[in-house]
């Protein structure tokens, strides 16, 4: 778990070095088409964009970090309501001296947001209201305290040109030095406490009982993660806004959750998917003018959710579907081989190839229906088709294929007439299910219970392992060579 | 300091919006208090029914829908936003679903991410489309509840009832019809839905019809109060309510009481301290929900203190007999 | 017969200190533990003496796991103490093992197998400490164990009801302690899994492991422990098997609700008296 978080470490480091340029804000650049901003963007010599980029990045590291543990310990909605509920924060932090001084700003909301975390659990716990109900309470009635202030300031005669408004959506090209530099020492901050402290959070999160029975002050690390998650919103206000810093906190994680079956690789890719979803909101929001950032970043990590969602390798909707469908088109190759198999073995392997209108009369289905079944074989290799797809001739590799089905089928029917005292007419549909299913070893454990035995339970011969190894039409035993001709 | 907060004049805050002002005045306090009332009978079931936070979810995504609706229609027709609120309210319960179900992420992260989506996808059509849709960054947050009365309604009295408040009125009206209407169904399906199976009610189509309902009263209430104070309006009633009493009847009408008045000392806040009318009016909300909170009789603060520590000089009557002495 | 029977279990000894170990690994005085006003448990005087697996049984709502939650500390007490070890128990967490119910947790945790029984060897780490090649090698003979072993690397999600119980055992077993509480191990488990984590338990126990289990299956309660602890609200009795099994401990216990036991409770009788005991 230590790669990708000394990895990460170095990120914020590097990025808060290189941006150490003057600060110049945006607005001059209004005019500019679509391509030249663009351009302008991807040159990174405008510092109002490096500064912008830096931030987003820096941000989506932390609340992708700490994002990951609020997800796992299913507190999503605890974020949202802390992060609604620094608005009155950030308000006073503004009234302090009147300006967007980072830190009072800072300290402001962190106060408030842990004010807000303080009144849920109070009222969850003197009161029979449920915590959704709590959690909806505060946020609501924080923002609104939070609304009442900033539109008095706003009526103020300094307050009105103060950009404050901008925490409301969050603008990137808002960031300062002043801001940047506390937006990596708060990554610096988050990453080493995740990296010092990462048993603690894995333990309470997982079994909060268990680790209080080995000793774990478990509300002191619950708040201490709060804490951080607070420090985090207060960071991401600027470039996210109030409303929406939720989503970095959630979507991000929810994404990596999807993707990984680990604690620490779901941190290090929510992680990278805040600063993908950081640096898109930025570069987008950089396009037009009077853009907001935030809702762009947020589209940002809902496009990586979106595309966890449905391409994830184990998870992923579309995935699913395509494993499920690349299932049932293999069970029907290998049904087509197995009825190719039982013609020939009809016709005692007397002649390679069987043709199109044989299949059919086998599967019981059109013509068509066995040229399309025939034409898969041949894509995957099984077969290859000759006078003009009429006649269908087996690839060693689909001899292999269709003499292991018949392996499996028969040795399963002979099983379970033999070990498990099924009567022989009972056999065959349970031995259709289970013959695309079985593994080689269980099919050799079979074998040697039922001592080589090479006749199922209707008589017929079974492939041997050689026949399977071998990639042509099985040889008649030497025991029973009566009317089984070879082939070669 | 003092330029931020006024000094407190009795007449100027108190009196002079009912005797000066009386007709700018009334159509806020009665436009606060029907969002209010409205947003408090359905946020009281919501409450019930733990879903306060799809109250939540579903009030920032109407915006998508409304901003789509002025998009298409080009104006500002109650029948589009309507239907375009009625969508996005149904595809974020839809979407919520979705995520929770097929994937291993559980509902609240499916809220968050569901809400935040559609509002971010609504704040970037109104800034891109800023010239063609008639709606700020702003109001979008807290509404324009002191705009609500300007334009020509129904005058009555010396009145004026501009075309919001009266549609604002009916929508009260008819989520106040439908709750009487349907009284026993959604309280069956809200307490026990296995019950209400049982009996022949479908659970599912109260839920969403109750979505639908939220969806219709949180546009409605949209130009006033905003898409985020909304969830307020929904929740301090009824909380307050449930603080006070715990028969749902008497929960609604303290729902309402508490409506009207934290419209009435909100107005007042708002005329003091110069801010946003609809954020006041919260805030004297939550002011009131926290004089219940400390003094309701049967579960506030006060109360429990007095009554704190259990009497545990008597075992309970209902412990087994048992020889002491057997213990080991 | 009965009054016979009853005197038996009225002198049934204090358990000894053991010469040996020369300390009582728990010992639970007058503790009084109430949610929301209402009494759960009801002074709870108990000695537990060391090497012994003890069940603690009850009918449901009888305070089962509410007191083992409360002897480790968990809960806020209304009046009593708890001590294991001779100390508060607070100081010697290190020497108790827990195993708690398996529903407790969130089974799509993004963890592995062995993530969760190394969880067992973190209250000894200490703070800023990473587990050692010495932890690592501890969890994977707990895992062996149990025969968890080939499952190291899965993710938890994809493990049976059995399976998910064994590495809750193993995570217990990596604690390598003294004194275990486990809350219904064998909720929902298959018979292998069952009867492995009872030899398991007689292993630890035959180490001189003290194992109290809570448990809810009367019949089996019988076979698998030692002692039995009967409990509702208060200790009804605590005891050697043999003695404290009889069906007026049982009725007592169970009270009203003993109608749904009856039958097992009739079988109990009627073979008592069968075997003249």
């Amino acid at each position: 778990m230590n790669r990708p978080f000394k990895f990460s470490l170095l990120i914020p480091v590097l990025l808060a070095s290189a941006t150490n340029a003057h600060a110049a804000r945006i607005g001059e650049l209004t005019d500019s088409s679509i391509v030249e901003q663009a351009l302008r963007f991807f040159t990174f010599q405008d510092p109002t964009v490096r500064f912008a980029l830096a931030g987003t990045i820096l941000l989506g590291i932390t609340c992708g970090l700490l994002g990951s543990f609020i997800v796992v310990r299913k507190m999503a909605l605890v974020g949202d309501a802390l992060s609604h509920a620094v608005l009155p924060g950030v308000a006073f932090g503004f009234l302090w001296n009147m300006s967007k001084d980072p830190v009072a700003i800072f300290i402001g909301a962190t106060v408030a947001g842990l004010l807000g975390a303080a009144a849920v659990h109070l009222i969850r716990h003197t009161t029979r209201l449920k915590e959704d109900t709590a959690l909806g309470l505060v946020l609501a009635t924080f923002f609104a305290v939070g609304v009442c202030m900033l539109t008095m300031i706003q009526r103020l005669p300094t307050g009105n040109k103060s950009g404050i408004d901008k925490f409301l959506f969050g603008q990137a090209a808002a960031i300062g030095a002043g801001d940047l530099k506390l937006m990596a020492v708060i990554t610096v901050l988050a990453i080493l406490a995740v990296m010092l402290f990462y048993k603690e959070f894995l333990v309470t999160s997982f079994d909060s009982d268990f680790a209080r029975s080995c000793g774990f002050a478990t509300h002191v690390i619950h708040y201490g993660l709060m804490l951080l998650v607070a420090f985090a919103v207060v960071i991401a206000l600027q470039a996210v806004g109030v409303v929406l810093v939720s989503s970095m906190l959630i979507t991000p994680a929810a994404a990596a959750y999807l993707l990984t079956d680990r604690m620490h690789w779901m941190l290090f890719l929510s992680a990278i998917f805040g600063m993908l979803a950081g640096a898109f909101g930025a570069f987008f929001s950089f396009l037009g003018p009077g853009l907001p950032t935030g809702p762009f970043i947020v589209l940002g990590a809902t496009t990586v959710f979106s595309i966890a969602f449905f391409l994830g390798p184990k998870h992923g909707v579309i995935t699913r579907w395509f494993k499920q469908r690349s299932r049932s088109n293999r069970i029907q190759r290998e049904n087509t081989l197995k009825s190719i198999y039982h013609v020939l073995e009809n016709r005692s392997f007397v002649g390679e190839s069987v043709s199109l209108r044989e299949l059919a009369e086998r599967r019981r289905e059109t013509l068509e229906d066995a040229r399309i079944q025939s034409k898969a074989l041949a894509r995957h290799g099984l077969a290859t088709l000759h006078e003009d797809g009429n006649q269908i001739f087996l690839t060693p590799g689909g001899w292999q294929l269709a003499c292991s089905i018949v392996r499996n089928h028969r040795l399963w029917e002979l099983y379970l007439t033999n070990a498990a005292d099924f009567a022989a007419d009972h056999v065959h549909d349970d031995a259709e299910k289970i013959e695309h299913v079985l593994g080689d070893e269980v099919v050799r454990a079979i074998e040697r219970r039922l001592k080589y035995a090479n006749r199922d339970p209707h008589g017929k011969p079974i492939p041997s392992l050689e026949d399977v190894q071998r990639g042509a039409a099985p040889r008649a035993r030497r025991e029973d060579s009566v009317g089984y001709g070879s082939s070669i | 300091m003092t330029q931020l907060i006024p000094a407190f004049d009795f007449h100027q805050v108190i009196v002079a919006p009912w005797s000066q002002d009386a007709a700018g005045t009334f159509p806020i306090v009665l436009m606060g208090f029907l969002v209010g009332a409205a947003c408090g009978l359905v946020g009281t079931f919501l409450i019930l029914r733990r879903m306060a936070l799809v109250g939540d979810a579903i009030s920032h995504s109407v915006l998508p829908g409304i901003a789509i609706a002025f998009l298409l229609t080009n104006s500002r027709g109650t029948l589009p936003m309507f239907i375009g609120a009625l969508a996005a309210g149904i595809v974020t319960t839809l979407l919520i679903e979705i995520i929770h179900r097929k994937t291993r992420v559980k509902q609240d992260a499916a809220i968050g991410i569901a809400f935040t989506s559609l509002f971010a996808v609504g704040v970037i059509l109104i800034s891109l489309y800023a010239s063609k849709i008639d709606l700020d960054q702003e109001c979008v947050l807290y509404g324009e509840i002191g705009f609500i009365g300007l334009e020509e309604g129904i005058t009555l009295g010396g009145i004026n009832f501009s075309p919001q408040l009266i549609r604002m009125a009916s929508v009260t009206l008819v989520v106040a019809a439908l709750i009487l209407i349907f009284y026993k169904e959604l309280l069956v399906s809200s307490f026990d839905p296995a019950l209400a199976f049982s009996v022949g009610i479908n659970a599912s189509v109260v839920h969403y019809s109750l979505m639908c309902v939220l969806s219709a009263v949180v546009v409605s209430a949209f130009e006033s109060v905003g898409a985020i104070l909304v969830i307020a309006m929904l929740i301090l009633p009824g909380a307050t309510g449930s603080l006070l009493s715990q028969r749902l009847p008497r929960v609604m009408g303290l729902a309402v009481l508490h409506a009207a008045m934290s419209s009435v000392m909100g107005l007042h806040l708002a005329t003091w301290l110069d801010c946003s009318i609809a954020a006041s009016m919260v805030v004297m909300g939550a002011f009131l929900f926290a004089f219940a909170w400390i003094f309701s009789p049967s579960q506030g603060i006060i109360q429990r203190f007095i009554r704190s520590k259990p009497k545990l000089d008597e075992p309970p009557a209902d412990l087994p007999a048992a020889e002491k002495s057997a213990v080991g | 017969m009965d009054s016979k029977r009853t005197s038996e279990v009225l002198s049934v000894p204090t358990p000894q200190p053991p010469e040996s170990a020369a300390e009582v690994p728990l010992e639970i005085h007058d503790l009084t533990v109430s949610y929301h006003k209402k009494p759960v448990l009801w002074g709870i005087d108990v000695v537990v003496p060391p090497g012994k697996l003890i069940g603690i049984v009850g009918p449901n709502g009888a305070g089962k796991s509410t007191l083992i939650k409360a002897a480790m500390g968990m809960l806020p007490v209304s009046s009593g103490w708890v001590k294991a070890f001779g100390k508060p128990v607070k100081e010697s967490l290190t020497r108790i093992g827990y195993v708690p119910q398996r529903e407790s947790v969130d089974w799509d945790f993004p963890v592995s197998v062995m993530d969760v029984v190394m969880m067992g060897r973190y209250g000894h780490l200490g703070l800023l400490r990473r587990p050692s090649r010495h932890d690592r090698q501890v969890v994977l003979e707990c895992l062996d164990k149990v025969k968890m072993l080939p499952y190291a690397n899965r993710q938890i999600s994809n493990l049976s009801g059995g399976q998910q119980q064994r590495v809750f055992l193993a995570r217990a077993l990596a604690q390598e302690s003294d004194l275990y509480f486990m809350d219904e191990p064998f909720a929902g488990v298959d018979a292998a899994t069952e009867a492995a984590i009872v030899t398991l338990l007689h292993n630890l126990r035959d180490k001189g492991k003290t194992i109290l289990v809570v448990h809810h299956d009367l019949p089996s309660a019988r076979q698998y422990f030692d002692m039995l602890l009967l409990l509702n609200m208060r200790v009804v009795a605590f005891g050697e098997t043999k003695t404290v099994f009889n069906y007026d401990l049982l009725q007592a216990t169970y009270g009203g609700r003993l109608t749904i036991l009856s039958e097992v409770a009739d079988a109990v009788h009627a073979r008592e008296s069968g075997n003249g005991r």
